[in-house]
């Protein structure tokens, strides 16, 4: 993958590049590629910069009170070179209060003092990959939790009316599967079959119910290296072999609103 | 049995006590030291100065090698001057504030300028764009000092100034408001900072390169020691140096190692040096590490007056007192609950009292969210006169003095300031080393060190990575009036259209030609500034004659 392009750059007067030099080194340490203008730059030349290094975000600092003025005429510099798909963000010294006022003007985001260069880094990777994320194509399946196949079957069966496909023992997550499909989708019964299964696990705690999510998508591999880059909460780096040679990944209930997803990718037909 | 064989005993009944202890209640950290990374032993005792020869290393106040103070009385007859850096907007605005710090008890100004006077560029050239004001108060030109300082007597109070590539100017500018007055320049009494081998390594307002850089500062040494016998014609900042990032170590390093060089250029120019070097003043920084800053200030008044006897041979006690003005550090303020700002500040005004700061600016709770409002302004004033009418530890000179973890870091501190000395001298001196960009490298990585540091808790910054708030409350902020800009540049477009167009042209083509040749500049930015020369101008000329400074 090509490495993200930053301009780090000080419009106006202001002297103070402590925060701007830390920053740029330390997206180079994140593996980007940063410039630094130097202090003393117009919004004009700051602009120019941006287009001819082909940079893909521009990073603003300012600690002497003119962001107001300043940030907005980089936006506007950047429009006037037919740039406006480079994204401007900003920090320094910057009370709360102005960053509405930045944000209407068109700066993306502002770190205010006190932010964690990696949290700077994240924002940025994370701009950069949803350039290329590409949607989820359907949902999978819903897994839920039950206590036991045979006593949900009749419900699933004659209540709601559908198809059992088939029912299966994955013995690595020490389960039984039960498939029914729905349109394009299944819902999946998962049951434990030994106490240190982790569906054991989930009744104990939570009572049977919705378990997981799974969702279909064609870019697993990239997307959970991208989720790494983000420092989104996977529970575990790479792709697991899941069911039909599927390859399949979890993300971590707190990064997702207290929902467990599953990506899973199915295998590729040739 | 032998007075020091006890002592003996009791050590080592201590230190095997303290191995045992630790092994059920382990220490916090595996080694702990100071901002410096010099190593913080448990425990200092009497041995940790058994060489130490008192008349030597420390003596009496008011004697070389003024370990212990430059005066024989220090705050016992005096309280340092409490000094508080200010300046907002127009002139107007800030000569309110400043009548306001008088009469609150303030005892000197000190005068904050806005980035467009500190460049040299009237509030109505393009680069001055947004930042009039903002920093500091807008001077374009005399009309506008004149009001800066009205019903304010200048044979009263003593001003320092915060300018540097066009100090030359505004202590012009100073002076022709005296005279107005009817102060004579030799009764005037501040400084002006002028330090402008620091603006390359950290601050960054320099206008000009180097040498003619140089050539200004050494100019001002040679007017000033004639006509404003009282005036200190620098500051010799660390302060700055340490804001950027470096340590205590580094700071007065980087700081004496620039010091030198102004000596050096001075002496070069054929000055002698017990005539300039009485009126050279210092600026340091003081930080939250109590015993180490302490230490900072008394190891740096030593070595000082070690270079300026040993070295230069000066042969005036003055030359070799190292007087200062010490503020506390901004950039140890942090935004998230801008109230425990004030108690940092506390920690570290005493630093610097204990240190024996001459000058002392406590910054405001909310400096890192604004300029200070007058509430806050008024609190950071307070904070120094709490400490030194209600706390006592004016009443005794030096009362760290002796002690041994105290002593024995002062004499740490001295000598790794000595090996960055040494080291700057090989690379031929601090402009060399500046032009080389070696303090600005060394300055950055220490930076970058204590920001991972931060970000990975080995540091803990309250409010900031540890005890943090989930909603942080926004205070009340001084916003400087966006409408302020369009003022000044009126203002000044009304001072050029009824000034004597003629006069000042003679007098900017007059400073040319000096500028061009040896002659000393100063007498010509006098005239010119009389004539209502605004900053601008006069800048302009002089970056035709000498060009403009680039940044690596």
């Amino acid at each position: 993958m090509k490495p993200i392009r930053v301009l780090i750059a000080k419009p106006g007067l202001d002297g103070h590049d402590r925060g701007a030099l830390i920053i740029a080194q330390a997206l180079r340490d994140h593996g980007m590629e940063v410039i630094y203008t130097g202090l003393r730059q117009s919004p004009v030349q700051i602009a120019r910069a941006a287009v001819q290094e082909d940079v893909d975000v521009v990073g603003l600092s300012s600690l002497s009170g003119a962001h107001k003025s300043l940030f907005p005429k980089v936006v506007e510099a950047l429009a006037a070179e037919q740039a406006s798909d480079i994204p401007v963000i900003g920090g320094g010294v910057i009370p709360a209060e102005d960053i509405p006022f930045l944000e209407k003007k068109g700066v993306t985001k502002i770190f205010t003092s006190g932010s964690p260069t990696d949290a700077i880094a994240v924002y940025i990777k994370q701009m950069m990959n949803l350039e290329t994320r590409v949607e989820p194509k359907r949902i999978a399946h819903i897994g839920i939790a039950v206590e036991s196949l045979e006593g949900a079957l009749p419900f699933y069966q004659n209540t709601l009316g559908l198809t059992l496909e088939a029912v299966e023992e994955v013995e690595s997550e020490k389960v039984r599967v039960a498939f029914f499909s729905v349109g394009d989708s299944r819902i999946e019964l998962l049951e434990p079959i030994s106490d240190d299964s982790p569906i054991h696990h989930f009744i104990s705690k939570k009572g049977q119910g919705i378990h997981h999510i799974a969702l279909e998508v064609d870019d697993i591999r990239q997307r959970l290296q991208q989720y790494k880059e983000e420092g989104v909460n996977l529970l575990h780096e790479g792709p697991k072999q899941g069911a039909h040679q599927s390859e399949i990944a979890f993300i971590h209930p707190k990064a997702a609103h207290g929902v467990l997803y599953e990506l899973c990718q199915p295998k590729q037909e040739d | 049995m032998g007075k020091s064989s006890e002592t003996q005993q009791g050590k080592h009944k201590w230190e095997s006590d303290m191995e045992k202890a630790v092994q059920r209640f382990p220490e916090r950290k595996k080694q702990f030291h100071t901002s410096s990374e010099i190593d913080i032993n448990a425990l200092y005792t009497p041995e940790e100065l058994k060489t130490q020869a008192y008349e030597e290393k420390l003596g009496y106040p008011g004697q070389y090698p003024y370990t212990r103070g430059i005066q024989p009385t220090m705050y016992r007859s005096r309280y340092w001057t409490m000094r508080q850096y200010a300046g907002f907007g127009s002139a107007d605005e800030t000569n309110k504030r400043f009548r306001y710090l008088l009469d609150q008890g303030q005892t000197g100004l000190s005068v904050a300028f806005d980035l467009p006077t500190q460049i040299g560029y009237d509030s109505d050239d393009p680069m001055a764009e947004g930042e009039v004001g903002k920093v500091g108060v807008a001077i374009d030109s005399l009309k506008d000092m004149e009001v800066l300082f009205d019903q304010i007597p200048l044979n009263e109070v003593s001003t320092s100034m915060t300018i540097n590539a066009p100090a030359s100017i505004l202590l012009a500018m100073y002076i022709a408001v005296g005279e107005k007055q009817r102060v004579k320049p030799e009764e005037l009494t501040g400084t002006i900072q002028n330090d402008i081998l620091k603006e390359y390594i950290a601050r960054g307002t320099y206008i000009y390169p180097p040498k003619p850089s140089m050539r200004l500062i050494t100019d001002i040494f040679a007017y000033c020691q004639e006509n404003l016998p009282k005036f200190n014609t620098i500051s010799i900042s660390g302060y700055h140096i340490r804001e950027a990032g470096s340590t205590a170590v580094q700071e007065v390093a980087f700081t004496i190692a620039n010091g030198m060089a102004y000596v050096d250029a001075a002496i070069e120019a054929g000055l002698k040096v017990d005539q300039f070097a009485p009126r050279l003043a210092f600026f340091f920084n003081a930080h939250n590490q109590f015993f180490e800053e302490a230490a900072k200030f008394r190891a740096a008044r030593r070595i000082w007056a070690k270079i300026m006897k040993e070295h230069y041979k000066a042969e005036n006690p003055k030359s070799w007192k190292m007087r200062f003005h010490t503020q506390t550090g901004g950039s140890t303020l942090t935004a998230q609950q801008p109230d425990n700002n004030i108690v940092r500040v506390t920690l570290q005004a005493l630093a610097a009292i204990m240190g024996g700061t001459q000058s002392l600016h406590t910054n405001s709770r909310d400096e890192a969210l604004a300029l200070p409002t007058e509430e806050s302004a008024r609190i950071a004033l307070r904070t120094q006169q709490i400490i030194a009418q209600e706390s006592g530890v004016a009443d005794t000179i030096d009362p760290l003095g002796g002690s041994y973890y105290v002593e024995s870091l002062t004499n740490q501190v001295e000598e790794q300031v000595n090996e960055y000395l040494k080291r700057i001298k090989d690379m031929g001196g601090a402009v060399q080393a500046v032009e080389e960009g070696y303090m600005q490298r060394e300055i950055h990585q220490t930076a970058y060190d204590a920001q991972k540091r931060i970000e990975s808790k080995e540091e803990i910054i309250v409010g900031l990575n540890e005890y943090q708030l989930d909603e942080e409350i926004n205070p009340d902020l001084l916003r400087v009036d966006e409408q302020l800009e369009a003022n000044q540049i009126q203002r000044t477009k009304q001072v050029r259209s009824t000034r004597e167009e003629v006069k000042v042209n003679q007098c900017l083509e007059a400073l040319r030609n000096a500028a061009d040749t040896n002659e000393n500049v100063m007498p010509h930015i006098v005239s010119a500034v009389k004539a209502y020369a605004t900053v601008g101008e006069i800048a302009n000329v002089l970056r035709d004659e000498f060009g403009e400074y680039t940044a690596m």
